[in-house]
């Protein structure tokens, strides 16, 4: 079942400025799913649609299977969220700001303490959440989605303002919470090198259009599908017939052979076939794309 | 519902935890008998006299509510409806709350309920200080005897609810422009004009119907020179309930929310 599902979410700020252009997402339950897509792509406005902060104007959201328009609140009691730069009253201290929010959710008291020891806040004591530094502003906000003990988190590039050692103990606690809580995440990023070891689905962003969906072999293999072999020959024509007499298919781009992997054999003996044939090899290149490769093709 | 208004309230009591609107409300409360009680010591011989007179705590009265009613109680409320309402701009938390389980109305309601509370706690504490301000130069010199009159009671909580329901106006309009507005300059420039427009207004025929002139009104209908057809109180009241009702709308109606 999908904890979080969106169908043709179409979302416009003016009719010039059209933000979602049909988003179908589906966040299966106990899924960690990375959204990912450049700056400006729909990632916030997504988000925030499947929040209610912003009025949706067509599609449907549903979350647990039921629409969050008629399960606003119900649903909500289930979510814990983050969005964009962290939500926190600067007059208070840490407990006081998760204090505000225990009154709302009816939590334990104690809930305060364990969160704020989650995210390795405990020793703050009287000191103002607005003299915090931009790192333990984010952890206090983790910590403050955390306090209803939710069964779904929304974080929208939560780790924005955090040291490389932030990042890590980031990863680490969500992947924690993940498998020990079974909590569903959304999580978006700009980038895909911070949450692929990470993130067990992918939703991939641009200009309000969803380029991919799926599990992350399935991008990987998508990875795998996409690297070639490069070969540069004396005479590349002769060399085509060659190789596709071979049953290789290989093709010609930007006077480079280009044919699918193989293995280090079938490419010695291709090499002699061509020698034999007294055509020059000067190069045989094997071109792996990664993952940040194939996200850059996506968004192109 | 009335259980959730409950613990938004008191989430939102928790969040005006030293604030400036809080520290705000006493000093605007305890101004101008502060003020009074520094007059009556310098001037000793009227204060000496001025105990045994028969009219002493109505004159009392007029003292301490002059420029409470007329100026500072008007501008104490914008100043505060706003700032306690600016506080979720200001701290960019607005995102956060609408994402809390609770409804719109609740939250509309607990938030609104709070600037009430500060409000009645301003309207309690001028009132002790205006008491104060009458008892202290007696406490302090010997020589000043305590009033001979009983304290009226029941006069001056009559007078205090009539300059509440005066001020209603302009709490509700305040609220609703500090929920519209980001920026915090808006309805605090806003009510500072209106407010202005009011006392100039004043003299003028029709200024009963400027939304916050009921409270310097309250002075002119005391001594008897407002047309006895007009009803300050009730034209106070119906500007309240329009303007809460249009702040309402206009909340619950926000395309964006944060």
């Amino acid at each position: 079942m999908n904890t979080i599902e969106t169908t043709n979410l179409v979302h416009a700020f003016s009719e010039k400025e059209i933000a979602l252009q049909g988003i179908n997402m589906q966040v299966p339950e106990g899924a960690i799913y990375g959204f990912l897509g450049p700056n400006g792509a729909g990632k916030t406005t997504t988000l925030r649609l499947l929040l209610g902060l912003l009025k949706k104007q067509q599609g449907t959201i549903s979350f647990f299977g039921k629409p969050f328009e008629q399960n606003r609140i119900a649903t909500l009691q289930k979510v814990g969220s983050l969005i964009e730069s962290p939500s926190i009253y600067a007059h208070l201290t840490a407990t006081e700001n998760l204090a505000v929010l225990q009154k709302i959710y009816q939590c334990p008291k104690q809930r305060i303490a364990e969160v704020l020891e989650l995210v390795g806040l405990s020793g703050t004591g009287k000191k103002k959440a607005g003299k915090f530094s931009l790192g333990m502003k984010q952890r206090l906000s983790i910590a403050i989605a955390m306090l209803n003990d939710p069964s779904i988190l929304i974080l929208d590039e939560p780790t924005n303002g955090l040291d490389p050692n932030g990042i890590i103990e980031m990863r680490e606690l969500l992947k924690r919470l993940n498998q020990e809580k079974k909590i569903t995440i959304l999580i978006s990023s700009h980038l895909l090198s911070e949450i692929e070891k990470l993130v067990t689905h992918v939703g991939i962003i641009h200009k309000g259009n969803m380029m991919f969906q799926g599990t992350l072999p399935e991008l990987i293999s998508k990875q795998q599908q996409t690297s070639h072999l490069s070969i540069g020959t004396s005479d590349n024509g002769r060399a085509l017939s060659i190789i596709n007499d071979q049953q290789l298919n290989a093709k010609i781009t930007a006077e480079k052979i280009i044919l699918p992997l193989l293995p280090k054999e079938k490419i010695v003996q291709m090499n002699e076939l061509l020698v034999k044939n007294n055509i020059g090899v000067f190069e045989i290149t094997t071109v792996k794309n990664d993952l940040e490769t194939i996200f850059m093709d996506l968004i192109k | 519902m009335i259980t959730s208004f409950i613990h938004s309230f008191q989430s939102e009591l928790i969040k005006k935890r030293r604030t400036a609107a809080s520290w705000l409300m006493l000093m605007s409360a305890l101004f101008m008998p502060a003020l009074i009680i520094f007059m009556r010591m310098i001037s000793f011989d009227s204060t000496y006299k001025e105990v045994g007179l028969k009219h002493f705590w109505e004159m009392i009265w007029f003292r301490n509510w002059a420029a409470m009613g007329m100026f500072f109680l008007p501008l104490s409320i914008i100043l505060f409806a706003s700032l306690i309402t600016n506080l979720e701009f200001k701290n960019n938390t607005w995102k956060q709350l609408h994402t809390t389980p609770q409804s719109l109305t609740v939250i509309f309601f607990s938030k609104f309920a709070v600037i009430m509370l500060m409000l009645i706690q301003l309207f309690i504490v001028f009132n002790i200080g205006i008491y104060l301000s009458a008892i202290v130069p007696s406490v302090l010199f010997r020589a000043v005897a305590f009033p001979a009159q009983p304290f009226p009671f029941y006069p001056y909580l009559k007078g205090s609810f009539k300059f509440f329901i005066d001020c209603l106006p302009i709490v509700a309009l305040q609220y609703l422009l500090s929920l519209m507005f980001k920026n915090f300059i808006v309805p605090i420039a806003a009510g500072f004009g209106l407010l202005v427009a009011s006392l100039l207004a004043m003299n003028w025929k029709y200024g009963y119907l400027v939304p916050y002139t009921y409270c310097p009104m309250n002075f002119k209908e005391n001594q008897g020179k407002i047309d006895p057809s007009i009803h300050l109180h009730t034209c106070a009241l119906i500007y309240f309930v329009v303007f809460m009702i249009a702040a309402y709308i206009l909340y619950i109606r926000k395309k964006e929310k944060g």
